[in-house]
């Protein structure tokens, strides 16, 4: 009994620490740019006021957030397919130059990603990109090596025997991984799904160097522009971060239920 | 898949089994083929013109002008790069270990029986899933020595919180711990999604065989979570060498340098000095420290058993 109390008070203590600091993003975002010199950022302003969100919903922000939804579902679907091929290649499969090509692509995460940016503009401006959604989403939207990396981890872990039964009934390297594999993978899909969704919906670096017209504009880069006017427009950062912060959280309760699926309960001894 | 298949499938089976091999690889290089062309086109290429600018001096305007290893004679007697690499390591330390305890721990937790699970994942998550330069203006404010919400909390208990990101002692750990903060829920999704993936069956017969919760601890989680520790400690270390947004937002490499990492050096040198030649030359340096890292945890890693669960 003692045990359970201390878990529950350990997991309170773990979500009220997660969560204190978005506490001060939806106290801001409710606050006049009055109560906003007059009030600690941690107290909240009396009476609420849901003017700021409204201000940004009634401007162009509504057009960025759907430019970011776009991006982050055309990133998420090409994630999604060809990081699962090539992580059950790499995984699973034998061929060739197998462990060297798969460490070049672990070499590739290491690269200070603020120096390869040059080179990235640098090649997109040859093929006369910038500034279209091609130019925004060609660097990502093949399968990322953390991403592949990830899947291969998962496809590792199932047992070695799996495919035996399949490739004796003649099935080939693609049936298997449809029909016997993917089936065992949802909660890795589930994470690898919530990871590209929420990491494609923050991006800012690469958004902010590639693109620069409104029809490309994502939130981030909107949210950043806030700050690099006259002052810093805290209240309406805020909501434009609350507005924005919003779809993730409904995006991760929606998948999560994918995620953590036991791969012993879909039958698998 | 059904037995007919299989009959008909069985002489083709009995004929030489290279074919039958060749032809899979043949498959694989399908498979692979669509992201090892984004990798050459938008990673490896980038790469290679980084590696190729370090020996040029370029400041933009100019035409870049060949100067060999110029630039590395410059980096061995540049002494602030040294601190800053220093200060990046410091900085590794201070987050990895603690991070990924925490981690582990959190998820050790949530895969017992607890009601509302999923509410507890998803507040634990909620740190990573925000833009970080709001994060790191809310942790400023936070960390504001006079009203921020942790000085004024440590005031509670009688203790003088410090002048946290302008005091050079306190300002990296300061961002460090705004990095455990985002991460260490996240890290915990993949420790979940593996210790979920550890048959109950090991547990009972560790525990039929009388094993300590220490013991199955050591012995069954451990060793089972192997793949995905490898993969949490070698994607945090590339990570936190790289740190760079929270410097960036926060603290913009000072107070007197005390947080200037590697990575944030860099876009100084680059965007700030437009000595892009130089500044490839320390991305050099900063990708083969984190390649010998990870290099080492590679063996670290291999040497260390796997049980085959089939």
């Amino acid at each position: 009994m003692v045990k359970r109390i201390l878990l529950y008070a350990a997991l309170a203590i773990g979500a009220f620490l997660s969560v204190f600091p978005y506490l001060l993003v939806v106290l801001t975002a409710l606050k006049s740019q009055a109560q906003l010199t007059s009030t600690a950022p941690w107290l909240p302003g009396l009476p609420p006021t849901a003017d700021n969100l409204a201000r940004m919903l009634a401007g162009d922000f509504p057009r960025y957030v759907l430019n970011t939804a776009l991006m982050t579902a055309l990133l998420t679907a090409g994630q999604l397919v060809f990081t699962t091929f090539a992580a059950y290649a790499f995984a699973r499969l034998r061929f060739r130059g197998r462990d060297v090509l798969f460490w070049l692509y672990v070499a590739t995460m290491m690269v200070p990603s603020a120096v390869t940016m040059i080179p990235l503009f640098l090649i997109m401006r040859e093929l006369d990109l910038v500034n279209t959604w091609y130019g925004l989403l060609a660097p990502y939207i093949l399968g990322t090596p953390y991403g592949i990396f990830l899947m291969r981890q998962f496809f590792k872990s199932l047992p070695a025997g799996l495919e035996e039964a399949a490739r004796i009934d003649g099935a080939g390297a693609l049936t298997i991984l449809l029909r016997v594999l993917l089936p065992l993978c949802r909660p890795a899909l589930g994470t690898l799904a919530i990871i590209t969704v929420i990491s494609s919906w923050n991006s800012f670096l690469w958004p902010l160097i590639i693109t620069s017209g409104e029809d490309t504009k994502v939130i981030t880069v909107a949210i950043a522009t806030l700050k690099d006017g006259i002052g810093v427009d805290y209240h309406l950062m805020m909501a434009g971060s609350l507005i924005a912060l919003v779809p993730m959280v409904a995006v991760f309760v929606f998948f999560q239920k994918h995620i953590v699926r036991s791969v012993v309960l879909t039958g698998l001894k | 898949m059904t037995s007919h298949a299989a009959d008909a499938r069985l002489p083709a089976a009995a004929g030489p089994g290279r074919r039958r091999r060749r032809g899979r690889g043949w498959q694989a290089y399908l498979f692979i083929g669509p992201s090892l062309f984004g990798v050459v086109a938008f990673l490896l290429l980038p790469m290679v013109i980084v590696l190729v600018l370090s020996l040029f001096d370029w400041e933009l305007l100019s035409a870049p002008e060949f100067v060999g290893l110029d630039n590395y004679r410059r980096l061995a007697a540049d002494g602030g790069t040294w601190h800053s690499l220093w200060v990046t390591v410091v900085y590794v330390l201070l987050c990895i270990p603690l991070q990924t305890v925490l981690a582990l721990a959190l998820a050790m937790l949530l895969n017992q029986r607890v009601k509302g699970v999923r509410f507890y994942r998803s507040l634990f998550v909620i740190p990573w899933m925000a833009t970080p330069i709001v994060l790191a203006l809310i942790w400023n404010w936070i960390f504001d020595p006079r009203d921020g919400a942790l000085n004024s909390a440590l005031a509670l208990v009688g203790v003088t919180g410090p002048d946290w990101l302008s005091d050079p002692a306190w300002a990296l750990p300061a961002v460090a711990l705004v990095s455990i903060w985002q991460h260490t829920g996240y890290n915990m999704l993949f420790f979940l999604a593996g210790l979920q993936g550890v048959p109950k069956e090991l547990y009972d017969a560790a525990a039929t065989d009388g094993a300590t919760p220490a013991q199955r601890f050591w012995r069954v989680t451990l060793p089972l979570l192997n793949p995905t520790m490898f993969f949490v400690t070698v994607t945090n270390l590339i990570g936190a060498f790289q740190v760079f947004d929270t410097v960036y937002a926060m603290t913009d490499g000072g107070p007197s340098g005390s947080t200037e990492v590697l990575n944030f050096r860099i876009y100084q040198t680059a965007f700030k000095e437009f000595d892009f030649g130089y500044a490839a030359t320390l991305s050099t340096l900063l990708f083969a420290v984190i390649f010998l890292v990870t290099m080492a945890q590679v063996r670290f890693f291999g040497k260390r058993t796997t049980y085959d669960l089939s």
